[in-house]
């Protein structure tokens, strides 16, 4: 019977077909764009309805979406899908990397030098502990302890932006929690491109890799950037400012720089944020400052979450690599909230604790380093990575709901009521 | 609960105080942001030069002297406590312009303060709280008595459209030129007993006129009185509020030695003052002013007849001469009348938005403008520079 019922639909397609010749043959799979479409709609309803009931970061939502029906669980989005949507999560990415990057406020940081002690004892700190655990506790290769220390020591910039923006948050802990972003994010795409080298040095006899390939990745992004940033800013001085024109403008020069990164093997996220910070800084006619992105940037960000979601390697997961990851994160929050605490500052050591709460998050650009790093030597990088990735992947669903924490705790949220009774 | 009116603290004649609004921007995009409760929760400052409050938005902070005799005296206070704003709000990455209102911010995304006082407010008048988001510059005179005080409030009412149209520094709202040189009182126009004073022949009167809205239920304590002019009895002074916050400090000053010179002049000449015809022009010279500045046509109920603003001001400036020579403060009133000429803060802002197409980088100017203003503070009070923890400013 079920049988039956399940060939029905075929049934009757080749019936017609025998009469409507334009018909093309019965499709086996739902198409991927199709499918993913479908799983997008689920990712926002899913991502909707957890704030609405709860209050917690939409993100959560869409990451869970994708694991859901990703390869490690259901399968339904397939390796293959992945894929294809893989530059537009390259966009999305992007777009996110380019704003903080143009939030990177160095001015402020000469302003107030306790700022500059607690950003750099957070680089340091972090970037330390999480080595030294990763190379004693874990018993990874130096090359790859440093690896694990350059992707995971900085918060994570999609997560923050979006909880920002969502909860339309403002003030101190809330700028703060940017900064201090920014700030680790440029330390961990340096420490990344060093990176870069010493895993080649140690994996390979050909040293022209180790010296070439950082260069490569650390001048390409420079250039490509650079480039990419001139050409906005050159357009953007003849249009009006704020204006649509302007706006399309930033977002086409953006996605053009994604795609000359794309096509050269540069990093997107490096290349995008040192794009964001070189608008910042050369924009002396103040000609793209106050062009915001669209709404519609959100649309991409659930791509990202979704597909971020899907890439996380679950299927791998073994008890002790769960515990490492706990442990990872266990030293990177003490290596933060000690810095926030112990160094001093105008705000109050509970708001900067706030602040070492709300940077917690572990995302997008992690795995995405990770990615890149495991592509060199697939053999030995998927493995070796294997640590980080299960802690983004924990950060994943729990970074979000902390950031958002840190920025409700610190009454900075714009409606502290959650909206409940429905999506939305 | 109704509150006790209480005695007329007398002060030295025409002595001075004064208090500025101002706005509190984030530098990234010049916006209105919320940082009042941790710029004063990060400040470090004994309070040497008076007092920096917060006010009934998240969005504004009240910076206000410590009572002087002087313009120049006023002038340094209000320096140092620019001064002392400017380098922890530096140190929070956050900006602070004067100006009567915010030029595209959005009333919904502001926040109250916290504090019972706040609380009430926006219990009471709802959305009207927020946006009151709007900011003044509010002159105290001394006086030696309380029936002068009286005499006073009511003799510069008809001073009031000076008083707007030399300090009209408000004709954005909402991202739009209002075509008005002052839309900040529109704000203030919405609240039920805001307006001028009612006629009151003296202390007495006034105390009844109290008491009767107090029976009635209108008012609670004199607080509620957002009147144009009001007199302030715990401070001894007669309070003029109508003034925006002008876009520097300089124009305080001057607007200040204005309020100093024309109450001495008021006191000395004691004109008379025909209140009751004068309370038919008050709302629609008021309204004249805030619409078109110095251009603005008033009416003069006494003589029956209509004036040109800008003519009334100039021949003011020159009657009181002498009276501000007295006082030391001449030569802060040569820049009210270059605004009476040729235009003041509402003019300057038209011009920064035609130069620059875009009110982001005006407010950036208008940052700029207030916090690298010429006047210093005076030196007797380096103090503070030195920035030793000491008492916080509620």
């Amino acid at each position: 019977m079920l049988e039956f019922l399940s060939d029905l639909p075929r049934t009757l397609w080749e019936r017609l077909r025998d009469s409507l010749y334009f018909l093309p043959p019965f499709p086996e799979q739902i198409d991927s764009l199709a499918l993913f479409s479908l799983l997008l709609l689920l990712g926002m309803l899913i991502g909707e309805w957890l704030q609405a009931r709860t209050g917690w970061p939409k993100v959560i939502g869409y990451v869970l979406a994708g694991t859901l029906f990703g390869p490690s669980l259901l399968g339904w989005i397939s390796i293959e899908t992945l894929a294809k949507v893989r530059p537009l999560a390259d966009a999305a990415l992007g777009l996110l990397m380019l704003e903080v990057g143009r939030r990177l406020d160095l001015g402020w940081l000469l302003r107030n030098p306790e700022l500059l002690r607690s950003t750099s004892s957070d680089i340091v700190l972090s970037c330390l502990l999480i080595f030294l655990f990763a190379f004693y506790g874990v018993g990874l290769s130096p090359a790859w302890s440093a690896a694990t220390a350059a992707i995971t020591m900085a918060s994570a910039p999609a997560v923050v932006l979006l909880t920002v923006e969502q909860s339309r948050s403002q003030g101190q802990v809330t700028e703060r929690i940017i900064l201090h972003t920014a700030i680790s994010c440029a330390a961990s795409f340096v420490a990344f491109t060093l990176v870069l080298g010493i895993v080649h040095a140690e994996h390979s006899r050909n040293w022209i890799n180790a010296v070439i390939h950082p260069l490569w990745v650390g001048v390409g992004s420079l250039l490509v950037a650079s480039l990419a940033a001139h050409l906005a800013l050159t357009i953007a001085r003849l249009l009006p400012k704020g204006s649509l024109a302007q706006v399309f403008v930033l977002v086409a020069s953006a996605l053009l720089a994604v795609g000359i990164a794309r096509m050269l093997a540069v990093p997107v996220f490096l290349t995008l944020f040192v794009m964001g910070v070189v608008l910042a800084v050369r924009d002396e006619r103040q000609s793209l400052r106050y062009t915001v992105l669209p709404e519609g940037h959100w649309l991409l960000a659930i791509i990202l979450f979704v597909v971020i979601g899907a890439a996380l390697p679950w299927s791998s997961f073994t008890w002790m690599t769960g515990l490492q990851a706990l442990g990872l994160l266990a030293v990177r929050a003490v290596a933060k909230m000690a810095a926030l605490a112990l160094t001093g500052g105008s705000l109050p050591v509970k708001k900067r604790l706030l602040v070492g709460l709300g940077i917690q998050p572990l995302s997008a650009t992690t795995v995405f380093m990770a990615y890149e790093l495991a592509r060199l030597y697939p053999g030995i990088g998927l493995s070796a990575l294997t640590l980080p990735l299960f802690a983004a992947a924990i950060m994943e669903l729990s970074g979000p709901a902390l950031c958002w924490l840190a920025l409700r705790r610190s009454g900075e949220c714009h409606d502290d009521r959650p909206v409940r009774g429905g999506i939305a | 609960m109704t509150q006790a009116l209480g005695e007329f603290r007398h002060s030295d004649a025409l002595s001075l105080g004064v208090e500025l609004e101002l706005q509190l921007v984030s530098r990234r995009d010049f916006d209105l942001t919320r940082a009042a409760t941790d710029l004063l929760g990060s400040l470090k400052y004994d309070g040497c030069f008076g007092e920096i409050k917060l006010e009934i938005t998240e969005s504004m902070i009240e910076i206000s002297t410590q009572p002087q005799t002087t313009v120049d005296a006023i002038a340094a206070d209000l320096a140092g406590l620019r001064d002392t704003l400017r380098i922890h709000a530096e140190r929070n990455n956050i900006g602070i312009c004067g100006g009567g209102a915010h030029a595209f911010h959005r009333w919904p995304d502001r926040r109250i303060c916290p504090g019972e006082r706040f609380d009430v407010l926006y219990q009471r008048y709802g959305y009207l709280a927020k946006q009151f988001t709007v900011f003044g510059q509010h002159i105290h005179i001394g006086c030696s008595s309380a029936d002068d005080a009286i005499w006073l409030t009511q003799a510069l009412g008809v001073y009031v459209p000076i008083f707007i149209a030399l300090s009209a520094s408000s004709p954005f709202v909402d991202g739009e030129d209002t075509l008005f040189q002052s839309a900040r009182l529109n704000a203030v126009s919405a609240f039920p007993l805001s307006g001028q004073c009612p006629p009151l022949a003296d202390w007495a009167d006034f105390v009844r006129h109290c008491e009767f809205l107090q029976a009635c239920g209108i008012a609670a304590s004199i607080k509620d009185l957002y009147w144009d002019v009001r007199p302030k009895p715990e401070f001894g002074t007669v309070e003029i509020r109508v003034c925006d916050t002008p876009l520097s400090i300089e124009q305080a000053a001057a607007l200040t030695a204005l309020a100093q010179s024309l109450s001495r002049w008021l006191l000395r000449t004691r004109p008379p003052l025909s209140t009751e015809r004068q309370v038919h022009a008050a709302r629609f010279n008021k309204f004249q002013a805030c619409r078109y500045g110095m251009a603005a046509q008033i009416s003069d109920p006494v003589a029956c007849s209509v004036r040109s603003l800008g003519d009334s001001t100039c021949e003011l400036l020159d009657a009181l001469e002498e009276d501000a020579r007295e006082l030391g403060c001449a030569h802060w009133l040569a820049a009210l009348r270059a605004v009476a000429a040729g235009g003041g803060d509402a003019a300057w802002l038209r011009a920064r938005w035609q130069e620059y197409g875009n009110l982001n980088d005006v407010v950036r100017a208008c940052s700029d403008r207030l916090l690298n203003g010429a006047v210093k503070h005076s030196g007797k009070k380096e103090k503070f520079a030195q920035q030793q923890p000491g008492r916080q400013a509620h």
